[in-house]
């Protein structure tokens, strides 16, 4: 792996916070929720990441014995330095995750506050080649609007995250958090949290809902797209985190189809839907489908554009994506815009020279 | 190199594994319950993982029904640290979800308390 030549973007990368860490951070009283009662987020998944370490690469837990991802020399050695990484984008390990809080809206906007704060002190402000992600509690939608004014113009954040779990973003309610983006030049960065894919519930098993995740990501695309949000913001991009990438064809031909029928009730769309998706979404790779190179290169030309893919390794996940075996062995031009390329056209505050 | 001692057999006790080398390979090294050793390239065949992160554990197996696991084959297989990928170290490395595909293995036998991979 050390070895690699390749001048990676790495578009998801999850830094954990430590609860007891945060705490100088935040404001009281929500301080005290945390140091005296114990709080933490709520979590609903009934399972476990059934791997040999839960939702982690079993070797990267931090020699000390803290979580995976939570320190930023380890993860120098173990990724950004093994692999070569030109750019990292920070995505956090979503616990805590304010937007996906379903009450108690003031501790959701303290919290994101609070880990904007930490994560440029301690990660976008210590290692050059890591950029971040814009938390917010978008619930509250004024507030998350206050968040964004507030460190959205910070050189190295490159986007707003918002999680996939039980709340289409595209509703016009909160088109102010995506106009509040395009101001500060940041893209959306969605990744699910514990979206409920078997209609509002939890399948039986792990493996049945780590396969249809790539479900809730096609819903929120379907969302934003017909709900106008590209056209009305048309310097806004989104990027669709950690759901892979076989799906991208299969939507943007249903969703065609059905616009040259039903264009009737969405009259703001003055695209096709996959015309939007070229010009404004792009999907990272990871957790990769594995396809031969015939496979890849057929759904390349399905898709009508080598530009949407973004290669993610999901570090330091149990489902990590190796950057030299993920994918199969690709042309040199093909390699350089999915590794490095989409990604710097797609983040207009990335150094794209 | 025709053989090497890779590890002492104190060095791991039943249920347990370690990476050692074989001449320049870096080699998995794993005991079984019954006090049996074996060697495998300590890399999985799937993205390349260092096998010895991950666990020597049991399996739930081919003859679970629906609703009903049985689990066994305890200290018989490795997963791997990453995507959790099994490989029964009683049958030449084979992965259980695709038996087509194994680690590729080494031969080992022991000489007084030296645990040794030949060719
Ligand atoms: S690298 Fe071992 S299961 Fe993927």
């Amino acid at each position: 792996m050390s070895n690699s030549k390749i001048p990676l973007v790495d578009t998801d990368i999850h830094e954990r916070v430590q609860y007891q860490e945060i705490l100088e951070y935040l404001d009281e009283p929500f301080k005290h929720y945390i140091q005296n009662c114990h709080w933490m987020q709520e979590k609903h998944m009934p399972y476990t990441q059934p791997s040999v370490a839960g939702v982690d690469r079993a070797d990267a837990v931090v020699p000390d014995g803290s979580p995976a991802g939570s320190d930023l020399a380890f993860m120098q050695e173990q990724l950004l330095d093994d692999i070569g990484h030109e750019f990292g984008i920070l995505t956090s390990a979503l616990d805590p995750s304010p937007s996906s809080m379903h009450g108690w809206h003031e501790m959701a906007t303290a919290l994101a506050t609070a880990y904007n704060d930490w994560q440029i002190e301690n990660w976008l402000e210590k290692d050059e080649r890591l950029y971040g992600s814009v938390h917010i509690a978008a619930q509250d939608r004024d507030g998350a609007i206050k968040e964004i004014e507030r460190v959205g113009s910070h050189p190295k954040m490159v986007q707003i995250l918002l999680p996939i779990d039980d709340i289409m973003w595209g509703d016009p309610y909160y088109h102010p958090i995506f106009e509040a983006a395009e101001k500060h030049h940041l893209m959306i960065g969605m990744h699910h949290n514990e979206p409920p894919v078997y209609y509002g519930k939890w399948p039986r098993y792990f493996i049945e809902w780590h396969t249809l995740i790539s479900t809730a990501h096609m819903k929120q695309v379907t969302n934003l797209i017909f709900n106008g949000v590209f056209d009305k913001f048309p310097n806004l991009g989104l990027m669709m985190i950690e759901g892979g990438y076989t799906w991208i064809p299969h939507l943007m031909w249903k969703m065609d189809q059905q616009y040259r029928d039903l264009r009737h009730e969405v009259p703001w769309l003055k695209r096709k839907p996959s015309d939007i998706f070229k010009n404004q979404i792009r999907v990272t790779t990871q957790p990769a489908e594995e396809l031969t190179k015939k496979e890849f290169m057929s759904l390349i030309d399905q898709m009508g554009t080598d530009e949407i893919l973004c290669f993610s390794t999901d570090y330091p996940h149990w489902d990590y994506d190796s950057p030299t075996r993920a994918l199969p062995n690709l042309d040199p031009e093909l390699k350089n815009k999915i590794y490095s390329e989409n990604a710097k056209a797609f983040y207009p505050k990335l150094p794209n020279e | 190199m025709r053989e090497q001692v890779v590890c002492k057999t104190t060095d791991l006790k039943p249920g347990d594994m370690k990476s050692s080398y074989f001449g320049k390979q870096n080699v998995l090294i794993c005991r079984t319950l019954d006090g049996e050793f074996y060697a495998f390239l300590n890399q999985c065949t799937h993205q390349g993982a260092p096998l010895d992160k991950g666990m020597i554990c049991g399996a739930t197996t081919h003859t679970s029904t629906p609703g009903d696991y049985h689990y066994c084959r305890k200290g018989e297989i490795i997963r791997c640290p990453w995507h959790g990928r099994e490989f029964d170290i009683k049958d030449d490395g084979r992965m259980l979800a695709n038996p087509t595909k194994k680690l590729p293995s080494f031969k080992v036998r022991t000489e007084h308390d030296d645990v040794i991979i030949y060719k």
